[in-house]
């Protein structure tokens, strides 16, 4: 039995590790930044040009506007690029030697999201309020209560996000196509987890298939939770939705890890 | 400032382009998964303008059907893009890194044009041709049956964009010079060229300034589009192929420039 203390110590570590490597690579990561914020804010220029002429079922530019820097922070906070070094590292074989460490890759991987996420989203952070400072339409409301709620959605979001990726990239184990997978996982959450749009606005057949899925609380709930387009019964379902999804990854996870592991013939010798 | 052709050059593209093809009759498979790549990139573009025009009837003033050409024109650049640009001077900044271009400078060639057009991803012309075939679908939709002067502004303006998303691959893999340690620098692009899928004419002024002059990517797409679906003067694409020059120009000097500045790393 190790102790809490044991894995303070070790994240620390793991943590430290982590941000030093990214130190090294400041400019790579400016552009993954600047790759990620584009998407929205082409999304963001589109739906400005359509609501010139009056609010879309509610949503007025200022919505728009405050949606998709909600959304650009969140996407920040939750993106996980897991299966594209899983994919790497089964296939060149550099999960050898992690795996003759004495800890699970895994911890590797979320201490590596978490020095990220830290750096990019407290980038994307500094940017919003610059830009809240000039423009009133992308300012929030503050409430600490929704705000702590908000924290708890996008802690729960980035865990299933970053076992969908994990789990998808184990699938290399398998496939050599697993990132293609995970393009495909991209190409879908497009429409269903509200990166082009807001859920509201998607065909209502579509926005009642995509509640089904774990789409819409991988980015869409957090996202209104921000804003606050969410209320009530509403935010309790989303939470529900969360865990229950986060679950099924869990599952997956653990068994593409252990049969997975069981298959793999190591590449490198 | 000169741009030479020898004729040893179109030898030594002969010979890169047979190689390039034998290589790639290899991995057949290949040509499948690329195909449904873009066969899966069309559908979710097209889902995508569905989930706008649910809501409006034009988007910067063009209808569904125009933008349609505008996409098909938009996935021919990125056959043009995917088969040649990326896997030939997308690789420049790893090699500017590493020391690698010492090899390729080492060449008795021209060095932009061996870097550009070293390497071809020939399954990826498909996208060229299901670009071309998306955009003349969406002709037939339109109804509109481009005259002669039009299909040849087309032309022109299609040659011209082709040219300007070559310039600015040149121009951001130059930047590599001063900023040796990134090597993600064709991520800027995919960045930057993400605003060239819808008219420029649906941006903010202020937006659509910067397309047009500043990153010139409403040449790419827009332009095009609007020659095949007759909003352009035919004879407007004169305009498109005199930017073309200028850009070429401009970022073949950038790139002696920044050459100058390339040391070497294995020697």
């Amino acid at each position: 039995m190790t102790g809490a203390l044991d894995w303070l110590r070790r994240y620390g570590a793991l943590l430290r590790a982590a941000w030093l490597q990214d130190l090294q690579y400041r400019a790579s990561i400016v552009l993954w930044l600047l790759w990620g914020v584009t998407e929205p804010a082409v999304a963001l220029g589109i739906w400005w040009a359509i609501a010139a002429d009056g609010p879309v079922q509610g949503y007025a530019r200022a919505d728009f506007a405050r949606y998709f820097f909600a959304l650009m922070l969140v996407n920040q906070l939750t993106i996980a690029w897991d299966s594209w070094y899983l994919d790497s590292w089964i296939r060149e074989g550099e999960l050898n030697f992690r795996l003759a460490r004495p800890i699970h890759p895994a911890h590797e991987a979320v201490a590596e999201n978490i020095a990220y996420k830290a750096r990019t989203a407290g980038m994307i952070l500094v940017v919003w309020l610059i830009v809240a400072a000039a423009w009133p339409a992308v300012r929030l409301p503050f409430g600490a209560g929704r705000w702590a709620l908000t924290a708890a959605a996008v802690l729960l979001a980035a865990a299933m996000r970053f076992f969908i990726s994990f789990a998808t990239g184990l699938l290399a184990f398998w496939t050599t196509r697993a990132t293609a997978i995970m393009e495909l996982h991209a190409g879908i959450s497009l429409f269903l987890s509200g990166r082009l749009a807001p859920l509201a606005l998607l065909p209502p057949a579509v926005a009642r298939v995509a509640v089904f899925s774990w789409f819409p609380y991988i980015l869409a709930f957090p996202v209104d939770l921000l804003t606050g387009a969410v209320h009530g019964a509403a935010v309790v379902r989303g939470f529900v939705g969360q865990i229950v999804w986060l679950a099924v990854w869990l599952g997956a996870y653990r068994i593409a890890w252990t049969r997975g592991l069981r298959r793999y013939g190591a590449v490198g010798g | 400032m000169t741009f030479r052709i020898p004729h040893s050059t179109l030898r030594i593209l002969a010979a890169l382009f047979r190689i390039n093809v034998a290589e790639e009759l290899q991995y057949r498979a290949n040509f499948v998964a690329s195909l449904l790549g873009t066969l899966f990139w069309i559908v979710t573009a097209l889902l995508t303008l569905a989930v706008f025009f649910r809501h409006t009837t034009r988007l910067g003033d063009w209808d569904y059907w125009e933008v349609v050409v505008l996409l098909g024109v938009f996935n021919t650049l990125t056959g043009v893009i995917e088969a040649v640009l990326r896997p030939g001077i997308g690789r420049l900044a790893g090699e500017v890194k590493s020391g690698g271009l010492d090899l390729v400078l080492a060449k008795p060639v021209d060095a932009q044009g061996f870097v550009s057009f070293r390497r071809l991803d020939v399954w990826r012309f498909s996208d060229v041709v299901l670009g071309l075939v998306l955009a003349g679908y969406a002709l037939h939709r339109l109804g509109r049956m481009p005259s002669v002067a039009q299909l040849a502004a087309f032309g022109v303006t299609l040659a011209a964009a082709v040219v300007v998303v070559y310039a600015l691959w040149v121009a951001l893999m130059s930047l590599a010079f001063w900023f040796v340690s990134v090597e993600n620098l064709s991520v800027l692009f995919d960045a930057v060229y993400e605003g060239a899928r819808y008219p420029v004419s649906a941006y903010p002024g202020a937006l659509r300034f910067v397309f047009v002059y500043l990153i010139p990517i409403a040449w790419t797409t827009t332009i095009p589009a609007s020659a095949l679906t007759g909003r352009l003067e035919p004879g407007f694409a004169l305009v498109a192929a005199a930017v073309a020059g200028v850009v070429f120009a401009l970022t073949r000097l950038l790139w002696r420039i920044a050459l100058k500045r390339y040391a070497g790393a294995s020697g």
